[in-house]
């Protein structure tokens, strides 16, 4: 409730004292209480994704979680993982503009220095709530959702992992260079171009799962949908399947 | 003389629970508490926002109070204070607006303001669990609220906004809160949260929460409220075994079919769901699993919802809590194509409807032969105790005053029929 509510109920008959004073200076306190995020870079990868690097402000967050991001004063926000690593000292999210999207046009047109809304950090899909020293993981993507493996990739050193990236297009294999050679499979399904020519799920199909591998499923509905059924059908308990779905 | 305060509580156990230690607070100060039909000098609305038929309500038992006294004082509190806080403060009508953060500072405000003074609503203290132990409360159960907020961001859901984040009571608050009602005579504890299945504190997760409760001395049951189907280990399956706690699961379905659930962003799957069902069917039949259930999700076709008939058909929930979807301004789930046009809403709405009818009636009827621990809640004036057995099913019996707020093994000799089945059945 604002200061001049207050006085506006004060003034409608409910007899009372006014602490203008105290308000105020709460008011105050208030804003410059708020954390405030700083962009540092707008990283174009292609001509719809770029990677918004901005401060971190200490934020402690376990790779694989996300956080909701908006334009400073819009109250539009969405939700992004952070692709950045545990050990980072700033920020990164990996960002596809949407078609007429609301956000995702708005923030890449900010600057260094432009101020961002964050909440967060969020979310279950890190290996910390899943942990299984010496197990072998298979994380699956489809475009932006290589994100939070990213940001897991980079945060646990020791991971034996491998990692199933399905975009159209090889121009979509967003900075494939940081993962090790042998640890990542690009699956193009509009060329082939990439190491495998078909959608993930085909490749997931060709190439059964071990039942005892811990697979995590980042990207959109049908993908995670169409991936979860193939890997039950090969024998993987549910339990060893986390998803993370992007829209 | 006294004056007199009112209470009107919409949506769910947690905003009750929160109301019924505001309750306590106004009584033990000296107000008179008043049905909310009547004329009062203060009125306190507990809203609910999760769907836009609760803001209606909302609204319309704001305007209510309003109607019936216009010179009250009319505190608006609950989730639609977080949500359309800007709105509410904008009506001339409405005298305070506190957020869920402040709710527990409530008795303090309106004290202040009938002495003279106003309290800036940011000058209170924002604590979630600062609640008073409930004495004088509108229900016979204790709800114990053990968690506040939520962190999953289902799809469909605003309240992770309007609750904020998930945070974990302190256990031994907690354990001290039980010790106090079961002193105070309360036999059966409720526990409440948003995501109870989310409790953590010290390391010690949901089902050890529970364990350290059955632990503590004293002639009480415990109801787990409703619950999410995630965190669920063997323990707590296993504590189930435990005289104390209750065999009845409110566990959330939202959908039967997988590609649903998946929309909602849901943390489990529908085997998921099922295996747990019944690992808990198997070890004790005649459990009790009663859910919620959102039809017209964006999406939802024929088929999907036939599933989650099916489902519910072959789980024979006792009961079905249906809500249509509908649109919450800042959900992922608004900006979704393929919206349910209403009257499909509506179809598949009475479709669940009707068949959890049947589901408690065929569930109750099960019951018929066996044996209840019922609580009794009231006697009537023509001796019939009425309460709840252990199963979370009304049961009735003839019986004193003197019955009330004690224990009775009652053995289930019949069933009324209507739209709310009641067993009934003698003392043994």
């Amino acid at each position: 409730m604002k200061a001049k509510d207050i006085a506006k109920k004060n003034q409608v008959g409910k007899n009372s004292i006014l602490k203008e004073k105290s308000i105020v200076s709460l008011d105050s306190l208030s804003l410059t209480m708020d954390t405030v995020y700083k962009i540092h870079s707008v990283r174009n990868l292609t001509d719809t994704t770029y990677i918004l690097r901005f401060d971190r402000n200490n934020m402690q967050f376990e790779a694989g979680q996300h956080i909701t991001l908006g334009v400073q004063g819009d109250n539009q926000t969405r939700e992004y993982s952070i692709y950045s690593t545990e050990k980072d000292p700033f920020l990164e999210v990996l960002i596809k503009e949407v078609d007429h999207g609301m956000v995702s046009k708005r923030l890449k047109k900010l600057s260094k220095g432009d101020v961002l809304n964050v909440d967060g950090p969020f979310g279950f899909f890190t290996i910390g709530s899943f942990p299984a020293p010496g197990k072998k993981y298979l994380f699956i993507a489809t475009g932006t959702g290589i994100a939070p493996f990213h940001s897991i990739a980079g945060s646990h050193n020791s991971l034996d992992y491998r990692i199933l990236h399905g975009v159209r297009y090889s121009e979509e294999a967003y900075e494939k260079e940081f993962f090790p050679n042998n640890r990542y499979i690009l699956c193009t399904s509009r060329d082939s171009t990439g190491d495998f020519t078909g959608r993930v799920t085909d490749y997931v199909r060709k190439n059964p799962v071990d039942s005892d591998t811990l697979v995590y499923l980042c990207g959109n509905c049908d993908m995670i949908y169409e991936v979860y059924d193939v890997l039950i059908s090969q024998g993987l308990r549910s339990d060893k399947i986390r998803t993370e779905v992007y829209f | 003389m006294k004056k007199k305060v009112a209470f009107k509580t919409l949506g769910c156990r947690l905003n009750q629970f929160e109301t019924d230690a505001l309750v306590t607070d106004f009584y033990k100060g000296g107000y008179e508490i008043v049905d909310f039909a009547e004329t009062a000098d203060i009125y306190v609305i507990n809203t609910c926002t999760v769907t836009n038929q609760s803001d209606h309500k909302s609204k319309n038992t704001i305007n209510q109070s309003v109607k019936k006294n216009s010179d009250s004082l009319v505190v608006v509190t609950g989730c639609m204070a977080n949500n359309q806080k800007e709105y509410l403060e904008n009506r001339e009508d409405i005298t305070y607006v506190i957020e869920n953060t402040k709710k527990s500072s409530i008795y303090s405000l309106v004290d202040a303001h009938l002495n003279g003074e106003i309290l800036h609503p940011a000058d209170l203290s924002q604590n979630l669990f600062n609640f008073s132990v409930v004495e004088k409360g509108f229900h016979t159960r204790s709800m114990i609220k053990i968690q506040d907020g939520c962190d999953n961001f289902c799809t469909f859901c605003i309240v992770p906004k309007v609750r904020g984040r998930a945070t974990s009571r302190p256990v031994n608050d907690i354990l001290e809160n039980i010790r106090k009602v079961i002193d105070l005579g309360y036999k059966e504890i409720v526990l409440t949260g948003v995501n109870i299945s989310r409790y953590t504190f010290d390391n010690l997760n949901f089902e050890n929460l529970v364990e350290k409760i059955l632990d503590l001395p004293g002639d009480f049951r415990v109801r787990i409220s409703s619950i999410e189907p995630e965190g669920f280990g063997e323990k707590l399956i296993s504590l189930f075994e435990h005289p104390k706690l209750t065999p009845h699961l409110h566990l959330c379905l939202q959908s039967g079919s997988d590609k649903i659930l998946l929309q909602m962003r849901r943390m489990y799957n529908l085997q998921t769901y099922m295996e747990i069902i019944k690992k808990i069917k198997l070890k004790y039949p005649l459990f009790n699993f009663t859910t919620d259930i959102i039809v017209g999700f964006p999406g939802e076709t024929e088929e999907d919802f036939l599933q989650t008939v099916s489902v519910a058909k072959q789980i024979g929930f006792s009961h079905i809590h249906t809500f249509k979807y509908s649109v919450r301004n800042g959900t992922r789930a608004a900006r979704m194509p393929e919206q349910v046009p209403a009257k499909i809403k509506s179809e598949r709405s009475e479709i669940i409807r009707t068949l959890a009818e049947e589901n408690k009636l065929a569930y109750r009827e099960s019951l018929i032969g066996k044996t209840q621990r019922v609580l009794v809640e009231k006697v009537t004036s023509k001796g019939m105790a009425k309460g709840y057995g252990e199963h979370y099913v009304p049961v009735e019996f003839k019986g004193s005053s003197d019955f009330k707020n004690t224990f009775n093994n009652i053995l289930l000799t019949d069933i009324r029929s209507g739209k709310e089945p009641v067993l009934t059945g003698k003392i043994l």
